[in-house]
């Protein structure tokens, strides 16, 4: 409307737009409210009354606020829409939607959805039923629904994978435009010919005949990836445009069989049509990606699967004759490094590094190369073998060595000598090829007329041989045998690797068939190895899909299993995807190399639309509320006219509302305090030196701890250095062990075992420098020498699962004894208890004598049975809390020194044993 | 645009006041109070700087003794100096009375943005003020109807808890005018209001407070809005005392009318003042009160000079 994307839905309502000038009359006419104003000497003035009463006229602003109001309204009335939906305009007849849903419409599918949603909603509102037909319907009649039926059928599409072909579609669409002349057509392209685009177009004008036919489509064409390709340098990914309007660059990720990714690369077309992207990454790490994709580019033609085809393989070269670098030409070696370069990494073993073969084994290599190598002994062989039956591929050509004598390395039996064919003493002509025999991994490759072979080794005839015949001469001599032998393969050529026997080695099918030799070396591990051929299986089936936008997942319940030498171009029964079992799957992609994108070329006399519009906006609201707040503004207008601020003035409302304002701020900061108060830090266990406990779940022990571990640190804060925090529970199993020097564990017996990953966590405690205090607390009902009692029992089971080291009872002179106070042994509760601590190295004969020995660590465990704790344990007032045995301030005294000396022997280690030596060492500096 | 507004009832403190509304005046009179006396003690200042003769017990003049009387009045130390006996005459001590009274009505609790203060607050610090410098002057001050004249230091304490304790009894009606009782002759009386009433109502209350030959002083407060009638536009007024309104379409077209209005209404005032040699003077709010106290008391010293 007036040139604006603008329409109404309900125009009629705008007719009452002549009112307003009446309006604009009568609010004229209509006064405010006059001011109310007191006025003391009024009585002076009253009479005065009949002299002019004219009132004033409403000032202009506010008609014009009041006029714009009721415009406002009006409008609002009428439905406005901002860049509306397209109506309908062309004919009475039903809508036929056709949808292009191949993988190019994937990456604007949600937009293709919602465009033919709202012209299907269109039509609704005209009341006319809608076709909605999917390109990959095939030809299905097409049916008209009403709106509701169609919508659903659009909800539940999805993106083929494949280009459909749209030919299929043109007879039914035929049909139902002969059946339906009026019909409105809308073709929501993805503007690529691929899929018969053009001729559908030519089919589908001349269907339609003067209908109106409509295409939207998006400007910016699809992106995809043609081929990837493992070469030597790196991993390139060919990425075609339809045309320079496409994305002129972008980025290619390379994800692994689990979807991590693994590199990226850039990518940027200039002003072609074609480039490529490269991944420089190890070999390694390019043999496992197994799927490329076009960052951003959402759609099956995008990504690009990679099996085991595309691993570069490292082949190992060895040669009987000496290589004579004068004379590459006769070297075998040279026409095979030619031939495996482009696909596989070739190494050969330096010279001078012992045996070639046993060096080239060490290099990992996948797929062996033996030309004319008779005979294999020694550890070469054993190793060889071993590399065989471990899934190797042992790859051995013909020559005079080997027709000389053979080892037992070789698939078929051998005939002495060999024979000469077209030489002088034969009488037979070289022989050709014959072709591939279809279980063969060289089926479906063209055996070349010019390929002659002149000689050649013989296998002995065998009920296996053509099982194990790869490749064969046309009169059915085996060429090329193979065998499985363990995991991996055995294939002799029977023909040398230079051109002395055969010119094989000049052709492309040398090239060909070493590709497969080498690509079958990562699918060494299927097929039985009795037969000896490889068992090629006659359809693989589908283990992972890709849908239209280019993800991996569970095949559709449509996908066929693809038969083994699937080649053509995907469609609804083959998605692109992996087929196969897991470990040789074999990859399917949307687009098959040197493909190229085409742009759909239409009938000139289609409607053209572009799919990225604005969305409409409903301006019905943003109407009101403008409305509205002319309303407000008018109200306000009005209260300040009739002096309706002056009241508002008075000392009450201003209280009241001063109490409103004060209530919602203190409300407010109410509301603010409950956050602070949320936001309270945790307390960090790292920041303080903290004692520590084991939770053992029996209340009173657990008590028991904390307060004596509490108790203990009081008595720390006050005689020495160091000031702990409160003790911390914790629980091995669950909490980070790390922060604490020293964890006090009483034993209960009652109590379950710790789990076995506590255990560890335990032990690993113990191994990173902390110290545990196991206090059994039984020094009353242990005898020494009797039966161990349940707690002991228990602390055995614990620490079965502990590398504990060699204990004895502390010695007097042990540091622990000195390392603050000077104690004879540690009490608790009771005094009768043997406390064990790591044994200490045996004295050596200058130390017999040192009133204090140490090891080079602290003790890593410390077992007491005297209820250490408990003796500790006091309220706050320093009040004891349990009795002692015998009893005594004096006990209760020394069960303190002994834990204030077990937490510095724990903290200083064996500080105070080094202490002794001062004297020595004064001595010393003093001469 | 010119902004008026009327005091709530408990500003005024001139209402039939409930207990809490007179404390609310008790809480607002303190700062009358101060500006009373703060205003009482600048005119102090102002005229003690001509040098005149104080009041009370100072020495006027020695007088020859005349046969007949009272030898005590003789002042021996004076006549033992010559032959002749003299008698020491003192000031003329007896004090004058005047009385104050404020209007306290609901048409003085009204303030504009261009006054300085309501016209009641101007009206009792004015009073009170006068209350004041007259006390210490020596004179004896008291309010018709209220008090009798009396003087005391803390006069203005005084005479507001009067008020406030008139003004929060029981069915207390607040008066516009003083009560036309005959004063003293040689008394003074100062009415401070508005005068908005009916002339011939300020006319009995002239007549009947003068009538044993008092004079007095009317000092009508007005705010400038009363006096400048700065309203435009479509307007309704309301009285204040009334429950009269008029509703003009263009109020400014009032203004000449009003202001000839007033005047006529200020020359009846000042007629009636003068028919009994009463003094009328106009103060408006917009004004220093110290200006309308120090013509005030110029007055009052020419009554009671004569």
């Amino acid at each position: 409307m007036f040139g604006l994307p603008l329409a109404f839905t309900a125009p009629l309502i705008l007719s009452a737009l002549v009112v307003l000038p009446a309006l604009y009359y009568l609010l004229r006419l209509t006064p405010p409210r006059p001011r109310e104003v007191s006025f003391p000497p009024l009585r002076l003035i009253l009479d005065l009354q009949a002299r002019e009463e004219t009132p004033a006229r409403t000032p202009w602003w506010l008609m014009l606020l009041r006029l714009t109001l009721a415009a406002l309204i009006i409008f609002a009335m009428a439905g406005p829409i901002w860049n509306p939906l397209p109506t309908s305009e062309g004919g009475r007849g039903p809508l036929l939607v056709l949808l292009d849903d191949g993988w190019p419409s994937a990456p604007t599918w949600t937009q293709r959805v919602a465009a033919a949603s709202e012209r299907m909603a269109a039509a609704n509102r005209d009341g006319r039923p809608a076709a909605l037909v999917p390109m990959s319907d095939g030809a299905r009649e097409i049916a008209a629904l009403d709106t509701t039926r169609a919508n659903e059928r659009l909800r539940t599409l999805k993106p083929a994978p494949f280009s459909p072909d749209r030919m299929q579609v043109l007879p039914a669409v035929q049909v139902f435009l002969a059946k339906n002349p009026q019909s409105e057509i809308v073709w929501i392209a993805d503007g690529l010919a691929r899929g018969q685009a053009d001729a559908f177009a030519q089919g589908l004008a001349k269907a339609a005949g003067d209908a109106r036919v409509q295409i939207v489509k998006e400007d910016r064409l699809p992106l995809a990836v043609t081929a990837t390709e493992n070469a030597a340098g790196g991993l390139e990914a060919s990425i075609v445009r339809a045309d320079t309007r496409s994305a002129s660059g972008g980025l290619v990720r390379a994800y692994d069989k689990k979807g991590l990714a693994m590199g990226e690369a850039r990518f940027d077309f200039g002003a072609a049509l074609e480039t490529k992207a490269q991944f420089d990454l190890p070999i390694e790490l390019r043999n496992e990606i197994a799927r490329v994709e076009i960052s951003g580019e959402h759609s099956a033609g995008a990504v690009s699967l990679l099996d085991e085809r595309w691993k570069r393989r490292r082949v190992g070269l060895a040669a009987g004759s000496t290589s004579d670098v004068a004379q590459p030409l006769l070297s075998p070696l040279f026409y095979l490094r030619r031939a495996l370069q482009p696909f596989a990494e070739v190494r050969e073993a330096p010279a001078g590094r012992g045996d070639p073969i046993l060096s080239l084994l060490e290099d990992r290599v996948s797929v062996m190369v033996l030309a004319d190598i008779g005979v294999v002994s020694g550890k070469a062989h054993d190793e060889l073998l071993r590399f065989v039956n471990d899934g190797g591929v042992l790859l051995r050509f013909a020559g005079t060595r080997l027709a000389g004598s053979t080892d037992d390395l070789v698939p078929v039996r051998l005939r002495r000598g060999g024979r000469v064919l077209g030489g002088a003493l034969s009488w037979d002509q070289p022989k050709q090829l014959a072709s591939f025999p279809p279980e063969s991994p060289f089926a479906g490759l063209v055996p070349p007329e010019e390929v002659t072979i002149t000689r050649q080794v013989l296998a002995e005839p065998d009920a296996n041989l053509p099982n194990r015949t790869w490749a064969q001469l046309a009169d059915g001599t085996p060429l090329v045998t193979a065998e499985r032998r363990g995991k991996g393969l055995l294939i002799l050529v029977h023909v040398t690797a230079d051109t002395t026997w055969s010119n094989l080695p000049l052709s492309g099918l040398f090239v060909d068939i070493l590709r497969r030799v080498v690509a079958l070396s990562g699918q060494t591990q299927q097929a039985d190895g009795d037969t000896g051929a490889v068992v090629r299986n006659e359809t693989l089936a589908p283990s992972r899909t890709l849908n239209g936008f280019g993800v991996l997942g569970a095949p559709p319940l449509t996908a066929k299993p693809i038969p083994a030498n699937f080649n053509g171009p995907p469609s609804a029964e083959f998605s692109p995807g992996f087929y196969g079992p897991a470990e040789a799957q074999v990859a399917i992609n949307t687009l098959s190399p040197g493909e190229r994108l085409e742009p759909a070329v239409y009938d000139a006399k289609f409607v053209m639309e572009n799919l990225m519009r604005a969305e409409p906006v409903d301006l019905r609201a943003a109407l009101v509320a403008c409305a509205f707040f002319a309303l407000l503004v008018d109200a306000l207008a009005s209260l300040w006219l009739a002096g309706g601020f002056d009241r508002m003035r008075t000392r009450k409302l201003r209280g009241r509302a001063a109490s409103l304002l004060f209530a919602a701020v203190l409300g407010g900061s109410l509301f603010a305090g409950d956050r602070a108060y949320a936001q309270a830090p945790s307390q960090n266990p790292a920041l303080t030196t903290r004692l520590a406990y084991v939770v053992t779940g029996d209340a009173p022990a657990d008590e028991a701890s904390r307060l004596g571990l509490a108790s203990l640190s009081r008595a720390l804060a006050n005689r020495t250095a160091l000031s702990p925090g409160d003790p911390a529970p914790v629980d091995p199993a669950r909490d980070e062990l790390a922060f604490y020097p020293l964890i006090y564990w009483p034993i209960v017996a009652t109590r379950p075992q710790p789990a076995p990953e506590a255990v560890t966590r335990i032990a690993a405690f113990m191994k990173q420098g902390g110290t545990i205090i196991f206090d059994t607390r039984d020094a009353l009902t242990a005898r020494p020498g009797g039966p161990p009692s349940p707690e002991a029992q228990w602390l055995r089971v614990l620490l079965a699962g502990v590398d504990v080291p060699e204990l004895e009872p502390v010695p007097r002179n042990h540091v622990v004894t000195k390392t603050f106070y000077l104690l004879d042994n540690f009490v608790g509760r009771t005094t009768v208890g043997q406390t064990w601590i790591e044994a200490l190295p045996p004295d050596s004969a200058d130390q017999a004598n040192r009133p204090a020995r140490a090891g080079d660590s602290v003790s890593p465990i410390i077992i007491t049975s005297n209820d250490l704790a408990g003796a500790w344990a006091a309220d706050s007032n320093g009040a004891a809390l349990y009795p002692l045995t015998p009893g005594g301030a004096r006990q209760r005294e020394l069960a303190l020194r002994g834990g204030v000396n077990l937490v510095m022997y724990t903290l200083t280690g064996n500080y105070k044993a080094d202490q002794v030596h001062v004297r020595d060492l004064l001595e010393r500096l003093g001469h | 645009m010119v902004d008026v507004r009327l005091l709530d009832k408990g500003e005024t403190g001139a209402q039939a006041l409930h207990p809490l509304e007179a404390l609310d005046l008790a809480r607002r009179l303190p700062g009358l109070i101060v500006s009373a006396k703060e205003v009482a003690a600048t005119v102090m200042h102002g005229v003690h700087g001509r040098r005149r003769a104080g009041a009370g017990e100072t020495f006027w003049q020695f007088r020859p003794f005349v046969y007949g009387e009272s030898t005590s009045r003789i002042d021996w130390r004076r006549s033992a100096r010559d032959d002749r006996i003299y008698v020491r005459e003192r000031e003329w001590e007896a004090a004058h009375t005047v009385w104050i009274w404020c209007d306290r009505s609901a048409s003085m609790g009204y303030v504009s943005n261009l006054a300085l203060q309501p016209k009641i607050d101007r009206g009792l610090v004015l009073g009170l003020a006068l209350a004041d410098l007259l006390v210490r002057g020596g004179e004896r001050v008291g309010v018709p109807g209220l008090t009798r004249p009396f003087a005391a230091r803390d006069i203005v304490e005084r005479l507001s808890e009067r008020m406030i304790e008139e003004a929060s009894r029981h069915g207390y009606v607040v008066a516009e005018l003083p009560p036309a009782d005959a004063l003293a002759p040689r008394t003074q009386a100062v009415v401070i209001g508005d005068f908005l009433s009916d002339p011939d109502d300020i006319s009995r209350m002239v007549l009947g407070m003068a009538s044993r030959g008092a004079r007095g002083h009317l000092v009508m407060v007005a705010d400038p809005v009363e006096e400048t009638f700065p309203f435009t536009g479509h307007t309704e007024f309301r009285d204040v005392d009334s429950s009269a309104r008029l509703r003009v379409g263009e109020a400014q077209s009032f203004r000449e009318d009003y202001m000839m209005r007033l005047a006529l209404h200020r020359d009846r005032i000042r007629a009636i003042a003068a028919s009994r040699g009463w003094s009328f003077t106009v103060h408006r709010t917009d004004r220093p009160a110290s200006e309308a106290l120090l013509a005030l008391r110029m007055q009052l010293e020419a009554g009671l000079g004569g």
